[in-house]
């Protein structure tokens, strides 16, 4: 489980602006590097094998371009609900009042995660239409354990005499969560979030199956009429997206850092 | 109720849910204003818990707790605790923010202007001998404990609250820097004349700090309440006795100062006169070193006969290092000074690390032997006034 664990490396903080700056330069200079390789040589290999109908259809900018925006839409919806809904219910089954319902609420979004995501749309499918919601639905029951669990992981790390000097020089107790719990527990939520993310690109290719579109057509599409050029550029982009995504998260982390923090 | 009293306790008791026997049973308590009253006990009698009923981050579950007049289940908990300061080990600072914000937080929740917030931060900086310009931007891990100790003690000072509670503040450093830093907050304290309420099991710092200590028993029940005069001369009972641990009488050196004791002088020379100036000031005088001086009057070094050659131009570098004690120090500690250097003496010196005079065995002698006399007539004033409770008899200190 991602749950407590912070990704990315340890941020020099004492250092100045440029050196940080710097630092972030070369922690996170190779994933594009070897992204635009990859994709690079899969655009090579395309261009260089004659093409059908079939995969002429597929395979052009117009056709990948709307894929992929669907499939960032997807994405995106899925992750700004998630992190409203998990980090907000994260943030209330840490209150002392609600504490004793996190245990349940955590096996609860585990259901979401532990049921096979293909079963889970189909099943939503069948309740709720085919649809983009229906999607989004599934895709959000599959992305919010991360979230939630590192949310609640987050914020209980935080060292308790910290919150009972908050409390103790007089801060409100909404003080307390905005000004000393979330902002050393940013590192752990983000990189529940981060997981998220990389789950919902993942999961996403699976909306394909109830006609809601997106990279996995490609799959699909590659899969049932055996066209493995089309199959392996829906793989590639989708696993492009879900690095592309995974990096920024590793840049913004870095960036949200706490000072003061290592 | 007289206006001297600052905080109350009246049979407060607590008892946590789930759990039959109160943590803190029947405890009654009178502060008064200016004391530093030292709370210390074994770990779990519920000290701390007293404590943290009187700024209410536990609330009582029953008896009543003034604060200057005002029964504080009354107030608001939050307005209640900007107004009392709150110091915890290791100062208790927020790792993400720089010294000057861990500061500023209460005055800006009061609503401070950002101007008036600054200068008050440095202030309170210089107050704890931080120099603001090289330490007001620094976060907490870039400072050493007792520096964020120290700041911890600035933030619990900010708003300037009249009572502070101090829960073993100075329990996680080591016991140098925590004797500096009990002998610095003391002469803060003389400046600023706060009520304290201070928690700490270390009986000797209880000893050192409190102007009257209570020793708790289980669920906080007061043994004893008593000045630390009192307490090492007549413990109430055989437990008491036991915290107090072996040794009552040289624990009684920590209760007098070195600036109460009649010290001793040296021949003071600067470090630039020549050896002769040393021979010539040794034969006028039955002293057989002369204690050499920087320009702002620092002792330097011990210069005896045997330390001079024949081809030195001044004093420099010659010479048994001196040891130092502030003159804030205990007996205890010039003691132990004194026994770990090599002359037999200490030097006393003022804050700015100026000569006051020296203290040798006989000057510590001279004082034992005064503190036990001083006892013995106020054992025999107390037992005739007031044969019944002498445990509970209040009595000013210093």
């Amino acid at each position: 489980m991602s749950a407590g664990t912070v990704a990315g490396g340890p941020a020099s903080i004492a250092a100045p602006p440029r050196r940080r700056g710097r630092g972030l330069l070369r922690r996170h200079s190779a994933m594009p590097v070897v992204l635009a390789a990859a994709l690079l040589g899969t655009y090579l290999w395309v261009r260089s094998s004659p093409l059908d109908d079939i995969e002429r259809r597929s395979l052009n900018a117009d056709t990948l371009l709307r894929l992929l925006g669907r499939h960032l839409e997807l994405t995106a919806v899925t992750a700004v609900v998630v992190v409203v809904l998990a980090v907000g219910a994260g943030i209330l089954l840490t209150r002392p009042a609600l504490r004793w319902l996190a245990p349940a609420a955590t096996s609860l979004a585990n259901i979401g995660q532990a049921t096979p995501a293909i079963g889970l749309l189909v099943l939503l499918s069948i309740w709720l239409g085919i649809g983009f919601t229906t999607a989004v639905i599934g895709l959000i029951a599959y992305a919010v354990l991360p979230v939630l669990q590192n949310t609640i992981v987050g914020i209980n790390q935080v060292d308790r005499s910290l919150v009972q000097a908050g409390k103790g020089i007089g801060m409100t107790p909404l003080a307390v969560l905005v000004r000393v719990e979330l902002p050393l527990a940013v590192p752990v939520i983000l990189a529940g979030i981060r997981t998220a993310l990389v789950l919902a690109v993942g999961v996403a290719t699976l909306a394909a199956f109830i006609d809601v579109g997106g990279l996995g057509e490609l799959i699909v599409t590659g899969i049932k009429l055996q066209r493995t050029s089309v199959l392996v550029t829906g793989a590639v982009l989708t696993a492009a997206l879900a690095l592309v995504l995974d990096w920024l998260g590793g840049v913004v982390s870095d960036l949200l850092q706490p000072r003061g923090l290592d | 109720m007289t206006d001297d009293v600052m905080i109350s306790l009246e049979n407060v008791s607590k008892t946590y849910r789930g759990q039959k026997a109160p943590a803190v049973e029947n405890v009654s308590m009178t502060i008064h204003r200016g004391e530093i009253v030292v709370l210390v006990g074994p770990s779990g009698c519920g000290k701390t818990t007293t404590m943290k009923m009187i700024n209410r981050l536990i609330e009582p579950s029953g008896g009543r707790i003034l604060v200057d007049g005002e029964d504080v289940t009354a107030l608001d908990g939050t307005q209640l605790r900007r107004r009392i300061g709150y110091v915890i080990q290791q100062g208790g600072l927020f790792p993400h923010m720089s010294v000057a914000t861990n500061i500023g937080l209460v005055p800006k929740m009061l609503g401070w202007k950002r101007g008036r917030i600054e200068e008050r931060v440095d202030e309170l900086l210089h107050l704890v001998g931080l120099e603001p310009g090289q330490y007001r931007d620094r976060l907490p891990r870039q400072l050493s404990g007792g520096q964020q100790q120290r700041v911890g003690v600035a933030r619990a000072l900010a708003a300037d609250p009249p009572v502070m509670l101090m829960d073993e503040p100075f329990g996680a450093t080591d016991p140098l820097t925590r004797d500096r830093l009990q002998n610095e907050f003391l002469r803060l304290q003389e400046k600023l004349q706060k009520t304290i309420v201070f928690v700490t099991h270390d009986f000797d710092e209880a000893i050192k700090m409190g102007t009257r200590i209570a020793v708790l028993g289980e669920r906080s029940r007061i043994r004893q309440f008593d000045t630390p005069e009192q307490l090492l001369a007549a413990p109430a009972d055989e437990t008491v006795g036991q915290f107090i641990g072996a040794g009552a009488a040289l624990k009684r050196l920590n209760l007098r100062r070195i600036d109460s004791v009649e010290c001793g002088d040296a021949e003071l020379m600067g470090v630039e006169e020549s050896p002769t100036a040393v021979l010539r000031r040794l034969d006028s005088c039955d002293a057989d070193a002369v204690l050499t001086v920087d320009g702002q009057r620092r002792p330097l070094r011990w210069v005896g006969v045997r330390d001079l050659g024949p081809d030195q131009a001044d004093l420099r570098g010659i010479g048994l290092p001196v040891t130092v004690v502030e003159s804030r120090a205990t007996l205890h500690d010039a003691l132990d000074q004194m026994l770990t250097s090599n002359c037999g003496s200490v030097v006393v010196v003022d804050d700015d690390g100026r000569y006051c005079g020296v203290v040798n065995i006989e000057c510590l002698m001279r004082a034992i032997s005064e503190m036990r006399e001083a006892a013995r007539e106020r054992d025999r004033g107390v037992i005739e006034a007031s044969p019944g409770t002498p445990a509970q008899a209040v009595r000013g200190r210093r």
